[in-house]
């Protein structure tokens, strides 16, 4: 399993406290609002905080294409592994 | 549709000659059959009138030796049109005011849709006098609540073709429609209620400089209100009628795509302009009964709003129920409050409407580099301290909105006002993007603005039940977890008519709002019970200013309460 997606799930389970819910039990496709994990808008304020200051993820504005990134553990791994390169690509350049 | 199109020319004319020699040729130019009707000219018209016909050549001027009005005038040429076979009867005024050029391009839309009714949509230049203007609009707005549409942009314009299929129909059913200045109007929306569309075509209107108007400013407008009070009468009697028979929309498709945003921006245009014209008490007398029209058919608010105004008569100890006279001063308050706003983002207000009461706590937040959060409510009008603040505090605003809705009125005032913009973050659906984004803005300095008496749909459960006019009431807990996440300060903002102004005040409800583990619902809810003793002192020195039109008691399905 991919270690970044391991490492959001931990993310996802301590910083809402789903005490009942082991990291290995969230599948990395499934939607983690509304259906599957069923996350609620607080849940979401909550994770978004958690996951700036883990990974300082920058958001300039809120559009669909944002929101579609934190859809699944995947698509938000993608997300922040794209933002980390192009933070490594500017302190290069 | 295989039936021939033979149309033909309506030409009524009481006392007015000096133009209508030019107008019958314009038509008979255009290969027009014309039927002139005189409706009981005295001397000189009669005689000029009299001189134009000539049946060879295609003019038929009919006398009418007394005089019917306008309306009875035009009801004769239809006769005349349908007893000569016609299927359609283009109606010009014989003063000049319609540009007889125009009558191809309205002929030419009826012959596309042969059912429909084409009107022409003045395009008024300068020479229309002032009254007549504030009238027009009058009329506009009364038509949409008759016809439960605002498919009709004008009414008042007499320059059309009218289908005589229908308008046979219309006569024979011997429905009375006014035979003067109501006419027009009236003739419209009974057709619309038979099912006869509507289709417009904008025109150049002129009134002419030598013009004798038989228009009667008093007789007139009472016969016009007397009109709207009969279809308005008639429309609540037969609405099923009317709702089965709503007629399709005729036009450019593209064009209609956008009526409904278009209707509203002309809504909104009608109040600017009646504000403009009136002032705030004139102009709320005007839109009464568009309000009365509201209350009578909104049950569900009308029931909120006895519900709130119980409770708060209840808790000012005034020992009485509210009334309906209560109920729909409740609901004309509520159409002020949009006056109020109207006019502050059209910059008709200054920032002296409104004035500072407890304001040291805003003092504090503006002398902070970093952002803080605003709880508000929809009680008086904090968007209008929004609009009348200086340019560089609204930059630093940032307020979030439950509904797209609240998007587009954004949007419209915007149009009208690019001053206006503010910015708006939809919060209907939240994300994790959400709270990184407010985060950041906070760190830059922004004020983040939320509503803290409305649940929004989404956050099922998230609420607290905290006492509220007497009764336990579930209030958002979104704002105090929003605040411990973005770690600022939180403050209450309150605005609410006094008189002619508006009071601004504002206060601090936390330096950081901290949810300790172990006891977080026990401190949402001390937030909550907070913010709700606030919100009751200044919903209680004007319950009338209270715009929530909904169960506010209702609890949500599934509440976790604590």
């Amino acid at each position: 399993m991919d270690d970044l997606e391991t490492e959001v799930k931990a993310l996802i389970v301590d910083s809402l406290k789903l005490e009942d819910l082991r990291p290995e039990d969230i599948d990395s496709e499934e939607p983690l609002f509304v259906d599957g994990l069923g996350l609620d808008s607080i849940d979401a304020l909550e994770l978004g905080v958690a996951l700036r200051k883990k990974f300082g993820l920058r958001i300039e504005s809120v559009s669909e294409d944002i929101k579609a990134h934190f859809a699944t553990v995947r698509s938000l791994a993608r997300f922040i592994r794209s933002q980390q390169t192009a933070d490594a690509a500017a302190q290069q350049a | 549709m295989t039936a021939p199109f033979r149309p033909c020319a309506i030409v009524p004319s009481h006392n007015h000659w000096r133009a209508v020699g030019a107008a019958v040729a314009g038509l008979r130019a255009q290969g027009l059959p014309v039927f002139v009707i005189d409706d009981g000219s005295g001397e000189p018209a009669r005689a000029a009138l009299a001189a134009l016909h000539d049946p060879a050549g295609g003019v038929t001027v009919r006398r009418l030796e007394l005089n019917q009005g306008k309306g009875g005038a035009v009801m004769e040429g239809f006769r005349m049109a349908l007893a000569g076979g016609f299927t359609h009867a283009a109606q010009v005024d014989a003063d000049g005011q319609h540009d007889p050029d125009a009558v191809p391009g309205l002929l030419d839309l009826a012959r596309r849709n042969p059912d429909a009714l084409v009107t022409g949509v003045p395009v008024y230049d300068a020479t229309i006098p002032r009254g007549r203007a504030i009238g027009r609009w009058v009329t506009h707005v009364w038509v949409w609540v008759e016809t439960l549409s605002l498919r009709i942009r004008d009414s008042m314009c007499g320059f059309r073709v009218y289908p005589l299929a229908a308008v046979e129909r219309l006569l024979a059913s011997g429905e009375r429609i006014g035979r003067r200045m109501d006419f027009d109007t009236e003739v419209m929306v009974r057709l619309f209620w038979r099912g006869t569309p509507v289709a417009e075509l904008p025109v150049r209107v002129t009134y002419p400089p030598d013009n004798t108007s038989n228009f009667d400013l008093l007789r007139d407008n009472v016969r016009i209100s007397l009109m709207h009070t009969r279809l308005v009468v008639s429309m609540l009697l037969r609405l099923p009628g009317i709702l089965r028979n709503r007629p399709r929309r005729v036009g450019r498709s593209s064009h209609w795509a956008g009526l409904a945003e278009r209707g509203m921006g002309w809504g909104l245009r009608f109040c600017a302009a009646a504000y403009r014209l009136l002032g705030r008490r004139a102009c709320l007398a005007v839109i009464a009964p568009v309000i009365l029209y509201f209350y009578l058919t909104g049950a569900e608010q009308r029931r909120a709003s006895a519900a709130f105004l119980t409770r708060a008569f209840a808790a000012r100890g005034e020992g009485r129920r509210p009334t309906w006279r209560d109920g729909f001063r409740h609901f004309l308050s509520f159409a002020g409050r949009a006056l109020d706003s109207f006019a502050g983002w059209t910059g008709r207000l200054g920032p002296e409407v409104v004035v500072p009461g407890e304001t040291d706590a805003l003092r504090e937040a503006a002398g902070r580099e970093r952002g803080a959060l605003f709880i508000v409510a929809h009680l008086g009008n904090v968007d209008l301290s929004r609009a009348v603040l200086d340019a560089a505090t609204r930059r630093r605003l940032l307020v979030l909105v439950h509904t797209r809705h609240a998007e587009n009125y954004n949007r419209l005032l915007r149009d009208w006002n690019p001053e206006a913009a503010v910015n708006t973050l939809q919060v209907t659906e939240v994300g994790p993007e959400t709270a990184i984004a407010l985060k950041e803005r906070v760190e830059q300095g922004q004020w983040v603005v939320i509503a803290g008496d409305r649940v929004p749909v989404q956050s099922r459960g998230r609420v607290s039940l905290v006492p509220f006019l007497g009764e336990p009431a579930p209030f958002s807990q979104g704002p105090y977890i929003l605040a411990a996440l973005l770690d600022c300060p939180v403050y209450l903002l309150f605005c609410r008519r006094e008189g002619d102004r508006h009071r601004l005040d504002a206060e601090k409800l936390a330096e950081r709002v901290v949810l300790p583990r172990g006891k977080r619902e026990e401190a949402l809810a001390g937030y909550a019970a907070a913010f709700a003793g606030r919100l009751e002192h200044h919903a209680l020195a004007d319950p009338y200013q209270w715009f929530n039109f909904f169960d506010f008691w209702a609890r949500p399905e599934g509440s976790k309460a604590s």
